[in-house]
């Protein structure tokens, strides 16, 4: 049987008639690997996680994060961090604070002099991921213990993630003005679109024809 | 103000947008990851607004409404350059033309941006963000795969060597070349040159691609007066399908 599709785009690939040969088997783990990024919907609000991207290095990432994730939505800035580079806690209980039950352990790396570690917050199960502020340590270990008590006291914290700044690629200032154009893009919705009023009215019009 | 070439003005930049928008958006579903799919279908759709923004400046001089003006001229009455409306070929073809088409977009909307005609300056500074992130799009795949595999890089070189004629296409000068630039309505095509050259060698250097001397290569003008390729009148056709099946339909 030949295919033919509504869509011009598909019949001009020509594509050939009849079985379609097996697709060569592929090797396992062949994807991109995965960056998080994280948005901020306005000035001075904190960056909030937003979800994954697959891409073959940051700078691409970061450009896949932005159309994936701000197209529709005001957006000011924008984060994007490998997730090999975010290490995770625990998860705790939704009320429970997830500080309250990490032990000291001696950390098995440290770097001579500290340096900046961004620390993001998971408040309640099934919320995003929020930054919570930054604090300065030798190791992944003694960031969460700094975080602890710069801001980790007031719970509930159900899940951390912690970074290294230095990890973190983040927009640009000077590139403020991508992000300020269209803040709404409500137009991309189909929401946005009142196609219901006019579905209704064409039935109410067919209602006794359609019968 | 001279409104003729004002106009003509707007043409030449509603019809890039809707061409080109219109050419992208040709990929979607069928990009070659899904994130770059998704990326490259938003900035076709951005290009698309970008020309009913323009189209409704037209508008507002007296051109008929943004959808009668989009669907329902024949090719030879589209100001576009033949670069955008080439069959988008491989996506090698397609970032290239991207690449190209964009680093001179970005110029315009900043010289727009400050244009004595201030219709035009309002919507340069709202949409010129959007033009921004195009090229970074388009500047990062190309220094990526420009200095990747010899697939990639061989696949760009031969899009860059077909593309290039077209491109300087795009820098064809209007009849009212001089009135626009004394008004200090426009830069003019030769200031717009003579920027992007800048900006595509500073790209094109960090990789293994080459750009050959462009004094040597004739340009493809022609579309800023009407005359277009084989390839415009069936995406016309195409586009405007839908509306054809009934123009005085409510969207």
């Amino acid at each position: 049987m030949s295919l033919k599709s509504l869509d011009p785009r598909v019949n001009r690939l020509n594509l050939p008639d009849g079985e379609v040969p097996a697709m060569e088997p592929k090797q396992e783990l062949d994807q991109f690997e995965t960056y998080e990024a994280f948005h901020q919907k306005k000035d001075g609000a904190a960056f909030t996680y937003v979800g994954p991207v697959h891409a073959p290095n940051e700078d691409v990432a970061f450009l896949f994060a932005k159309e994936q994730y701000s197209r529709r939505f005001a957006c000011v800035g924008l984060w994007v961090i490998r997730t090999e580079h975010i290490q995770v806690t625990p998860y705790g209980n939704d009320g429970e604070n997830i500080y309250d039950t990490l032990r000291a352990a001696q950390p098995t790396e440290q770097s001579e002099q500290p340096e900046p570690y961004e620390i993001f917050h998971l408040k309640k199960r099934g919320k995003a991921h929020t930054h919570a502020g930054r604090v300065m340590a030798t190791s992944y270990l003694e960031a969460l213990q700094e975080a602890k008590s710069a801001f980790g006291e007031k719970g509930p914290v159900v899940n951390i993630w912690v970074v290294k700044s230095k990890d973190v690629l983040q927009s640009a200032e000077e590139d403020k003005d991508m992000w300020t154009t269209i803040p709404e893009k409500k137009y991309r919705e189909a929401i946005a679109y009142k196609v219901m009023d006019k579905i209704t009215k064409y039935k109410e019009e067919n209602k006794t024809t359609a019968q | 103000m001279n409104e003729l070439a004002i106009k003509d003005l707007l043409y030449k930049l509603a019809d890039d947008q809707l061409i080109l928008g219109h050419r992208n958006s040709e990929w979607t579903g069928f990009g070659p990851i899904l994130e770059e799919d998704i990326a490259f279908s938003s900035m076709a759709q951005d290009k698309i607004g970008h020309s009913l923004a323009f189209y409704t400046l037209l508008h507002e001089l007296g051109e008929s409404e943004p959808d009668t003006v989009a669907f329902t001229r024949n090719a030879n009455q589209f100001h576009n350059s033949q670069l955008v409306e080439l069959p988008n070929g491989e996506y090698d073809f397609s970032l290239i033309r991207h690449f190209l088409y964009d680093n001179a977009e970005i110029i315009r909307f900043e010289m727009l941006a400050q244009s004595s005609y201030e219709p035009i300056a309002k919507v340069a500074t709202k949409l010129k963000g959007e033009v921004k992130y195009h090229v970074l799009h388009a500047n990062t795949w190309i220094k990526n795969l420009g200095s990747s595999t010899e697939e990639a890089i061989l696949r760009l070189q031969s899009s860059l060597t077909e593309a290039l004629p077209y491109a300087l296409g795009m820098f064809e000068h209007s009849k009212y070349e001089q009135e626009l630039i004394d008004a200090g309505i426009y830069g003019g095509e030769e200031a717009v040159k003579i920027k992007w050259l800048k900006r595509i060698q500073a790209v094109i250097e960090q990789t293994a691609l080459k750009l050959p001397d462009l004094e040597s290569i004739a340009p493809k003008f022609g579309g800023r007066y009407g005359e277009h390729t084989e390839h415009l009148q069936p995406l016309l056709d195409e586009m405007a399908e839908v509306f054809k099946i009934d123009p005085t339909a409510e969207w």
